[in-house]
């Protein structure tokens, strides 16, 4: 499934995942499906806090869409969600969160679902089909 | 009790003092208090020493009013008695010292009608018969009163006693509930986060298997990768499995409002996108009738009927052409009749009496847990249900639920 043709969806997505592995998979699926052109990927909530925070005076840098993990060592995905909700509108208004798990605890769909910055819950891993998936349907922002 | 009949034999004393009445106060108010205190300790796990207390109340009086030479007044003292037994919560104690005060009343009327000498009593003069009527009668009140109070004290008490019993019992109840609630909630969430540490690795090796797929057009190659995320899958449906095997065997269940053509939908879409390679696919077909309000455990009935679908999906039949399931669901007021039946390979006679056991499986061949029927059949038991099987191999299978409405 090449879309050589079609310009990339995005120009910039982030991933913010613990493990390597996972990591790896979503880079190399998202360029490989043209989600996006150029993909972050952070390996901590706090590093990718950390870089949105740099990026508030380029609004044009920030990445669009933000594929979110939940369970990570020190602050999880709920935890930086928290911390999300503290920036400016600014840098709020730009991006999408996709939170991306291999929970099945139905309190975790719960909180994401009525968390206000999550768009939508994605199941690991993110594969080719998902990704068509939300290219079809072109995810918006949560009106909050 | 001790103080006041002590107190009693004091006073006899006293009056004896002043009356010179020695002998009486003595005697009878030390017999009485012998009587009394060896009742109770001959026999103290009896209540005799009760009525015996009850008795020497009543002779006390009788023993004052002769000390006092005849003094009517002294009656009283019978009822300050009656007073104390109320304490006892025990209306018959009444009863011995109400006999002896009419006893002692009557003998010794008769005994100085007959002119014995020597015994002091009421002068006859002032009694007439209306004024005894109404001393009899008061007397009677009194007794009948302090009864009654007995009586009365004592249910006070009972009720007061199985009052405090039952709020001590509902307290300890909900300490109990507390308790047990908090632990299912660690339980579940330390069976979610084991789930999920169990099912995180597999996903990843799922989305590298994925990307290494695309990169070849090897046939041995792909053949590789899909053994491989055969097994994985196999385990990944195992811990789901065991995932509401441990929910269901733990949570209460919910009652809601069941829409069994919503949830057949539902089941459709997700089994649709989850059929292995080697399977084809399975037509699926549902139908609802006599619509019926319907109250039971929704979660509970999700897994059940995916449970049954996805196994017709697994032992479909090979040879036949259209393999299909077919969903029947029939309501009533009372119950709701699930029927699903397939044209799948069957299952023996012998085989249909162990399918629900735990980890039992026909085929080593066909992929699946072991736990899909055993937690159907947990599901239908907690639901207060039935189920029953029947079948032929090479034809079919026809599994017959029944679930009660909750409503």
């Amino acid at each position: 499934m090449q879309n050589n043709k079609r310009p990339s969806f995005y120009k910039k997505v982030m991933i913010v995942d613990d493990t390597y592995v996972d990591r790896y998979i979503a880079e190399r699926n998202i360029v490989k499906y043209g989600l996006a052109e150029e993909v972050i990927a952070q390996e901590s909530a706090s590093a990718a806090l950390a870089y949105l925070k740099d990026l508030w005076e380029k609004k044009e840098e920030l990445p669009q869409l933000i594929f979110l993990d939940i369970r990570m060592p020190e602050m999880d995905g709920f935890g930086f969600l928290k911390e999300y909700e503290k920036f400016t509108d600014g840098i709020k208004r730009n991006c999408i969160i996709m939170m991306l798990s291999t929970s099945l605890n139905p309190e975790d769909h719960k909180r994401a679902a009525d968390n206000p910055y999550v768009s939508k819950f994605l199941n690991k891993p993110l594969n080719a089909e998902q990704l068509r998936l939300l290219i079809e349907n072109e995810p918006h922002l949560k009106s909050a | 009790m001790n103080y006041f009949l002590s107190g009693f034999f004091i006073c006899g004393l006293l009056l004896a003092f002043f009356y010179d009445t020695w002998s009486v106060a003595i005697g009878v108010g030390g017999l009485s208090l012998v009587a009394y205190y060896s009742v109770k300790s001959i026999l103290p796990d009896s209540n005799l020493y009760q009525y015996v207390a009850s008795l020497i109340l009543g002779i006390f009086m009788a023993q004052y009013i002769y000390q006092m030479h005849g003094l009517f007044e002294m009656h009283f003292i019978a009822f300050v008695g009656s007073a104390m037994l109320i304490t006892y919560q025990n209306w018959k104690l009444q009863i011995p010292i109400t006999l002896l005060v009419i006893l002692h009343h009557a003998l010794f009327a008769y005994l100085q009608f007959v002119r014995v000498d020597g015994i002091y009593f009421t002068q006859l003069d002032y009694m007439s018969l209306s004024t005894f009527g109404i001393h009899a009668l008061l007397a009677a009140s009194i007794f009948f009163i302090s009864g009654l109070w007995a009586y009365q004290f004592k249910k006070f008490s009972e009720k007061n006693i199985e009052q405090t019993y039952r709020i001590a019992s509902l307290n300890e109840a909900e300490v109990q509930k507390e308790a047990l609630l908090h632990a299912n909630h660690e339980l579940d969430k330390f069976v979610y986060s084991v789930s999920h540490d169990l099912r995180a690795p597999l996903s990843s090796m799922k989305g590298v298997i994925e990307i290494s797929e695309e990169e070849t057009k090897d046939e041995l190659l792909l053949k590789n990768f899909s053994l491989l995320k055969g097994s994985i899958k196999k385990l990944d449906d195992f811990i789901q499995d065991i995932l509401q095997y441990s929910r269901n065997s733990r949570m209460e269940v919910k009652k809601q409002s069941i829409d069994f053509a919503e949830m057949l939908e539902d089941i459709t879409n997700n089994l649709k996108h989850m059929s292995s390679n080697n399977e084809r696919p399975v037509e699926i077909l549902y139908s609802v009738s006599n619509q019926k309000l319907f109250v039971s455990d929704k979660s509970r009935l999700n897994v059940l009927l995916s449970n049954l679908v996805s196994n017709a999906i697994r032992y479909q039949n090979p040879v036949v052409q259209n393999p299909y399931v077919d969903i029947q669901v029939n309501m009533t007021d009372i119950e709701t009749g699930i029927v699903v039946k397939d044209n799948g390979i069957g299952i023996s006679a012998e085989n249909q009496k162990k399918i629900f056991e735990m980890f039992y499986r026909v085929s080593e061949n066909i992929v699946g847990s072991g736990l899909g029927l055993y937690l159907v059949k947990e599901i239908v038991d907690k639901l207060d249900g039935k189920i029953e099987v029947e079948s032929e191999p090479g034809k079919g299978t026809a599994f017959m639920v029944c679930i009660p409405n909750g409503n």
